[in-house]
């Protein structure tokens, strides 16, 4: 495949990657940065799995190109925690017990640091709003949203 | 593809197992205990560390889980029917409670103290003088052995002050992303491989132009065996360009479908003539159709197929079952065959076939390296398995008084169980037929259930058929009281005689304020179930807009399911389960044409969403402590769409007996008020 170099600002760090044009930002992430918090669960934007923060904002991952998110601060859900200590956010949703399989749980992790870097203090319909695009099958929404009024107190 | 069938495991089985098996204290003063169960969110892991922890008096956090590891726990039949913590939970605790006998009985040697009058504490045996040995230090270089005594559950043993918080060992793994489901297995020399799928299951190969495939960059193997065609390659997008480069011939292969099986759960005598004396007869029917398991993450897994052995990465119920399967595939003994169940999406039955592990160690023994495979979402939607379809008539005659006096169900679904078993005498009883048989009296009742081929493949599916048999055993119950011109859970109440059922509906008339008059275009309703010994009751409460809109707007549940190992986890399974069937009830259908599932995407399949979710789910537990634990995986997804179906009764007047209720309410000519099938005397 032709190749470009292009270089990505992920967690923090200059990674130059290699990535054939309109390939997609989570196969990079997932293959070439061994990168697997962001979850492929239907390739189409569809159900939140794979969300990542591309300039503070929360989008999928699966449908964003390599390009898109070049010269960007990407962040994925490995860079949120300091070392050992929680983002917020994740604190926050480990003391609800806001998870069953974790499948969709980066995902609406995500989403909430960006719903509370924009929204500090959200109600429930806003906070309902910003999670609608991520899917649950375990049926976690309630905790979800106890654990985004716990993360904004 | 065989499933073995859901019951609980028999003690007799747990007799050969030895303390080793199940319990090792390490060097490192870490406890170590092993289960054939899996994880898939429903929280056994942190449960099993629980019921050891507190057994063996060491903090939860210092008690490791191994699960379904096959090369080092015992046997398993599979993780179905909500029956870990009931039966591996319990295997767990004797095991727990004899290591904590013989770290006694070294301890008391030792330190010449008598057992009685040694503590167990925080990892260490402690005298009353003060000296103590900690449980490493006691085992040394001879780790304990033996047999496990049965244990009276939970009889003499003192009940532990499960304290609730939320609490999941996976909770950091999962919010750092650090946790590995099948698809984020990255192996030395591991490729990508997928199948080419025929446009439906079990067609014919019949010719196969390969060439431009192979000629595609990046393409390690075509690989043909007889009707199975797949390709290896070194990266994905290689895939999926030769994939689109091969150009297959399908033709029909039509297989016998399966007979019919047919069966009388219950026959009592002279049912026709208590129907036809009843002073009140009722006759409907209902209806639910084929749904998806539609877990977030497609099935995917990673084979290393060697020629003296295979190292399985999966999501699978059933570990032994997938281990067996792929020794007689590949001519290897068992023990050559290594799974090791990873992360997994939520199952809810779906893990009970390995279609794409078998997929991916056909191709790993063809390529000689580990191989990746991953479903797309389309795939998972039309691939799968799905729930089988539903149809039950059921009447019934009361007396003058409202008491059943006849009691007529006739179930006619598809089998849960794949394989050879799926028709043997009394399986479809035991998985279709589940719950069919209500928990009151019926006077003289006929319950009768068939079991035929599907028009797609069907599987287990949370609750088998305890959801939809409950969904019209529940309706119509509902439908009766109403006739009868009684209060739905007032006549639940006088229709049943167990105490546990009473008392969860009891629970849920409080927790509901059931008998305050809720607003225009509201309406509540209750349902009730037993499964597997556990109780449960759920009041909903529904509004319905002037267009048909139903809106879920609170669940009130109450649970009895004995004695709790981790309060707090079997909250959120309840939760989970009400969720789940609630997004079954009012949304969900899979669209099948010709004998195809067409639905393909979350466009085509909608699910709840945050938008969807009540404003509350309230979970509260009834049960006696000193009552055995019983199982809250799968109840609380039982009686949800019969309490919610009641709700729109209550709240517009009109019954619901198709799902999901979206498409029936919208379809439905909106003529007003529906009191239900005419009275005939």
């Amino acid at each position: 495949m032709m190749a470009a170099p292009i270089r990505l600002n992920v967690n923090g760090a200059t990674r130059l990657v290699e990535a054939a044009p309109g390939s997609s930002l989570l196969s990079l992430l997932r293959d070439d940065l061994g990168l697997t918090g962001a979850h492929y669960g239907c390739g189409h934007g569809a159900c939140g799995a794979c969300y990542v923060l591309i300039d503070r904002r929360a989008v999928p991952a699966c449908v964003t190109s390599v390009e898109h998110a070049a010269g960007k601060e990407i962040v994925t859900v490995e860079g949120l925690a300091q070392g050992d200590v929680l983002h917020p956010v994740q604190q926050a949703f480990l003391e609800e017990d806001a998870m069953q399989c974790g499948a969709c749980t980066s995902g609406m992790v995500i989403a909430t640091v960006a719903l509370l870097e924009h929204t500090p203090h959200p109600d429930e319909d806003e906070i309902r709003a910003a999670l609608a695009p991520h899917l649950c099958r375990c049926g976690i929404y309630g905790r979800v949203i106890r654990a985004v009024k716990r993360a904004a107190r | 593809m065989k499933v073995p069938v859901t019951q609980p495991a028999r003690s007799a089985r747990f007799a050969a197992e030895r303390l080793e098996q199940r319990i090792a204290i390490g060097r490192d003063g870490r406890v170590i205990a092993r289960s054939g169960k899996v994880e898939y969110g429903q929280g056994i892991r942190t449960g099993f560390a629980r019921i050891v922890a507190d057994e063996l008096s060491v903090p939860v956090e210092t008690v490791d889980i191994v699960l379904g590891e096959t090369d080092s726990v015992p046997w398993d039949m599979g993780t179905t029917g909500s029956m870990s913590t009931a039966t591996d939970g319990r295997q767990l605790r004797a095991a727990a409670v004899q290591t904590r006998t013989l770290l006694l009985d070294r301890a008391t040697t030792r330190l010449g103290t008598p057992s009685s009058d040694l503590t167990l504490k925080d990892g260490r045996v402690i005298a009353p003088d003060g000296r103590s040995l900690s449980y490493e230090d006691l085992v040394g270089d001879e780790p304990l052995t033996g047999d496990i005594p049965e244990i009276a559950e939970p009889g003499n043993l003192p009940v532990p002050a499960a304290e609730d918080r939320p609490l999941r060992l996976e909770a950091r793994a999962i919010l750092t992303g650090e946790a590995k489901y099948p698809a984020d297995i990255r192996l030395p020399n591991m490729r990508f491989g997928h199948v080419l799928h025929p446009p439906r299951p079990g067609m014919k190969l019949i010719a196969l132009q390969d060439a431009a495939a192979h000629a595609v960059p990046g393409v390690m193997a075509v690989v043909r065996e007889g009707d199975f065609i797949g390709i290896v390659a070194e990266h994905e997008d290689a895939l999926f360009h030769a994939l689109h480069a091969l150009v297959a011939e399908w033709a029909p292969n039509p297989v016998a479908p399966n007979a019919a099986y047919e069966a009388v759960m219950r026959q009592d005598e002279g049912v026709e003539s208590a129907l036809s004396g009843a002073s009140l007869h009722l006759k409907a029917a209902y209806h639910a159709p084929h749904i998806a398991h539609a877990s977030i993450l497609p099935r995917a897994a990673v084979a290393d197929v060697r020629e003296d052995g295979a190292d399985l990465y999966v999501a699978t119920q059933r570990p032994f079952g997938l281990r067996d399967e792929v020794a007689a595939l590949l001519g290897l003994s068992a023990g050559q065959i290594h799974v090791h169940p990873q992360m997994m999406s939520g199952q809810y039955g779906r893990g009970n076939t390995e279609d794409a592990a078998i997929e991916a160690v056909r191709l790993s023994r063809a390529a000689k390296r580990p191989v990746q495979v991953q479903w797309s979402r389309a795939e998972e939607f039309r691939l799968s398995p799905h729930r089988p379809v539903f149809d039950a008539e059921i009447e019934a005659g009361l007396d003058a008084d409202g008491a059943v006096v006849g009691w007529r169900c006739a179930v006619r679904t598809n089998s849960y169980i794949v394989g050879s078993q799926a028709l043997a005498p009394g399986v479809p009883e035991q998985t279709a037929g589940r719950d069919a048989e209500p928990p009151y009296r019926l006077g003289q009742a006929e319950i009768s259930l068939r079991v035929e081929p599907g028009d797609v493949p069907t599987i287990s599916f949370r609750s088998l058929g305890a959801a939809p048999n409950v969904f019209a055993v529940e309706s119509f119950i509902d439908e009766l009281a109403h006739a009868a011109r009684q209060d739905p859970v007032a006549f639940r109440l006088a229709l049943a005689d167990d105490p546990r059922l009473w008392r969860v509906l009891e629970a849920v008339r409080t927790m509901s304020h059931w008998h305050t008059p809720r607003e225009a275009g509201r309406g509540l309703g209750v349902a009730c179930a037993i499964y597997h010994g556990t109780y449960i009751a759920e009041a909903a409460e529904v509004s319905v807009a002037t267009d048909g809109a139903v809106r879920l707007e609170s669940v009130w549940c109450a649970v009895d399911a004995g004695r709790l190992v981790h309060p707090d986890g079997a909250r959120n399974q309840i939760e989970g389960g009400v969720q789940q069937a609630a997004s079954w009830t009012l949304l969900e259908e899979l669209k099948v044409k010709d004998d195809v599932v067409i639905s393909s995407s979350w466009r085509d399949y909608p699910i709840a969403t945050f938008l969807d979710a009540p404003r509350t789910i309230e979970v509260r537990f009834v049960g006696d402590p000193e009552t055995a634990s019983t199982g809250v995986g799968e109840p609380g997804s039982v009686p949800t769409a019969a309490a919610i179906a009641n709700a729109v009764f209550a709240a517009c007047g009109q019954r619901i007996r198709r799902l999901p209720i979206a498409a029936a309410l919208l379809s439905s000519t909106h003529s007003g008020h529906d009191a239900g099938p005419e009275p005939a005397a």
